[in-house]
């Protein structure tokens, strides 16, 4: 009786595996056929990443003259050419993200959503290894144009630990992003129009997060707002692991993204059956 | 342009009845971008707030910035919102319906569309000038004139230059990249302080990306008369206005029609 409890046990693990890796191949292969999709375009590539010089180029123009009027070899612990590669990582990040909130804005209101819905895969994780495989090659060019515009104005890059451990943290910047653009975007679901809601999260991105100034260069009452705020972990944290890697910090930013992670990922999974559950198809 | 002003008067009344079909939406993404201005700004709220000025510029100077560059930027992507997307509609053929009908075919085509967001803008910019008049206890009916015509000259060199740059799609075929790109260079560099840049850099925003000419050169004349600006600002807006125009007619000759001639009532 005992062995043939066990027999079935050990069968339904080894189902449950062989599940996990079928579900994992599906979406391994909508990731690739992204990935070679924005391959097959390289100058939209090489335009999409133009846009970090221009900003970089703008940023080194203004924080060479306020680290001039100030005097200071470095601000709040930050030389210039630390700002600038903060910068740097900080836009890479930004420019690289797929508008996942606008693909799934437009499939809600168009109705394309139904023919996505009767597929065999999740409808939020499909979007995820899409917009993954467009966002690699996206941060990939951006990282490289940046780099080498930056390193001409400000001096050479932080050294090797900086770029593995920022690594680390842009991915789960990018898996906490995309929650919240699922959210924008599974709002269409109530609201139809979401483009103001897209709007306020750049916004609260470019300031809360630390894109246009890092968050250290704050009041202290206001970095206290930004650091208890999930913006923040998705620009600042690998931003700032870049340019001053320790394991520590590694350590203080994985925690709050996986803190965040957690809230934002169960809200969007609840909103999803909900909104789900409410959708009315007409006609087909 | 005087004798079209009916005609305009028109399409914008089009434009806004259609708009309030949809009133929610409408005030949703109005009310959104002045939000999204509003974060936005809060960043050189927290900058000066740190540094205090920089080369010559402060808080005030970035109001008065703000304010002529939303409001430029609001009314002219709401009254000309076909501006933002005439590289298409010539690449696609869309042209066809403005040169069936007896009117100018790029006043038509780029008064034929409002943008709902723009209305935000340029509420913010009101609000944002305002802000800036009682902030610098200055306000006085000169310089509300100075604002209208500063804000005029930036929606003119505006729109002229986002015609210029897609009237390219004459010669070189759809390049939404190469519009966005110009698009975001143009909005970047006139929201921030022109000190920041040098001879070379500062010549390029007057001339290439006429960025100058849209915030920080009409911005400088709101806050105090100056008539080398004035003159600036009237011949800059002149000329890029008669550019985009030359240039549009002259890209016009090689468009090849989409077949979509049509009738809307």
């Amino acid at each position: 009786m005992s062995s043939r409890a066990a027999r079935t046990r050990s069968a339904a693990t080894g189902w449950r595996r062989a599940s996990i890796k079928a579900s994992a191949g599906k979406y391994w292969a909508v990731f690739r056929t992204q990935l070679v999709n924005s391959l097959a375009y390289p100058m939209d590539l090489l335009g999409r990443s133009l846009l970090i010089v221009l900003f970089m180029w703008i940023f080194m123009n203004l924080w060479r003259v306020t680290y001039g009027s100030t005097g200071a070899r470095s601000i709040a612990g930050l030389t210039l050419a630390d700002t600038m590669w903060y910068l740097m990582m900080a836009e890479a990040v930004m420019l690289s993200k797929r508008e996942l909130s606008d693909t799934i804005t437009e499939q809600v209101k168009d109705g394309s959503v139904a023919y996505l819905l009767n597929k065999p895969f999740n409808f939020i994780l499909y979007h995820f290894a899409a917009g993954l495989g467009d966002t690699i090659l996206a941060f990939a060019g951006n990282l490289a144009i940046g780099s080498a515009v930056v390193w001409l104005m400000a001096g050479p890059p932080p050294g090797l630990a900086g770029w593995l451990l920022a690594a680390v943290a842009v991915v789960f910047a990018w898996l906490l992003d995309f929650c919240f653009s699922a959210l924008i975007g599974l709002s269409a679901f109530v609201v139809e129009e979401t483009n103001a809601f897209r709007w306020i999260y750049q916004k609260l991105l470019l300031v809360l997060g630390g894109l246009l100034i890092p968050l250290d260069f704050f009041p202290a009452w206001l970095q206290t707002v930004a650091f208890n705020l999930p913006f923040a972990w998705i620009i600042y944290g690998p931003a700032r692991l870049f340019v001053d890697p320790s394991l520590t910090r590694l350590g203080a930013v994985l925690t709050q993204q996986a803190i965040w992670l957690a809230v934002f990922g169960c809200a969007v999974w609840l909103i999803y059956r909900w909104a789900v559950a409410r959708l009315a198809v007409n006609g087909g | 342009m005087i004798r079209h002003l009916p005609f305009l008067l028109a399409l914008w009344k089009a434009n806004l009845i259609s708009a309030m079909e949809y009133r929610v939406s409408f005030l949703t993404q109005m009310v959104g971008m002045m939000l999204n201005n509003a974060f936005y700004f809060v960043f050189w709220i927290i900058f000066f707030d740190r540094f205090e000025q920089v080369q010559g510029w402060n808080l005030l100077d970035m109001f008065f910035l703000f304010g002529v560059v939303a409001t430029g930027f609001g009314a002219g992507t709401y009254l000309f919102g076909n501006a933002l997307r005439l590289s298409s509609l010539i690449a696609e053929g869309q042209l066809d319906y403005y040169l069936s009908l007896p009117r100018p075919v790029l006043l038509h085509a780029l008064a034929s569309r409002s943008n709902a967001s723009s209305a935000g803008d340029f509420t913010y910019g009101l609000l944002s000038f305002a802000a800036a008049a009682v902030y610098s206890d200055s306000f006085s009916g000169l310089m509300l004139l100075r604002f209208l015509l500063a804000s005029l000259a930036a929606v003119a060199v505006l729109i002229s230059f986002l015609v210029l740059v897609q009237s390219l799609t004459f010669w070189i075929g759809n390049a939404p990249m190469l519009t966005q790109n110009a698009f975001n260079a143009i909005i970047t560099f006139s929201l921030y302080p022109i000190t920041l840049f040098d001879g070379t850099a500062k010549l390029l925003l007057f001339t290439l990306v006429p960025a100058a000419f849209i915030g920080a050169l009409p911005a400088e004349f709101v806050r105090q008369f100056d008539l080398g600006q004035l003159a600036q600002i009237c011949g800059g807006s002149a000329i890029f206005l008669s550019l985009a125009v030359f240039v549009f007619h002259r890209g016009l000759r090689r468009y090849e029609s989409g077949n979509a001639i049509q009738v809307r009532t």
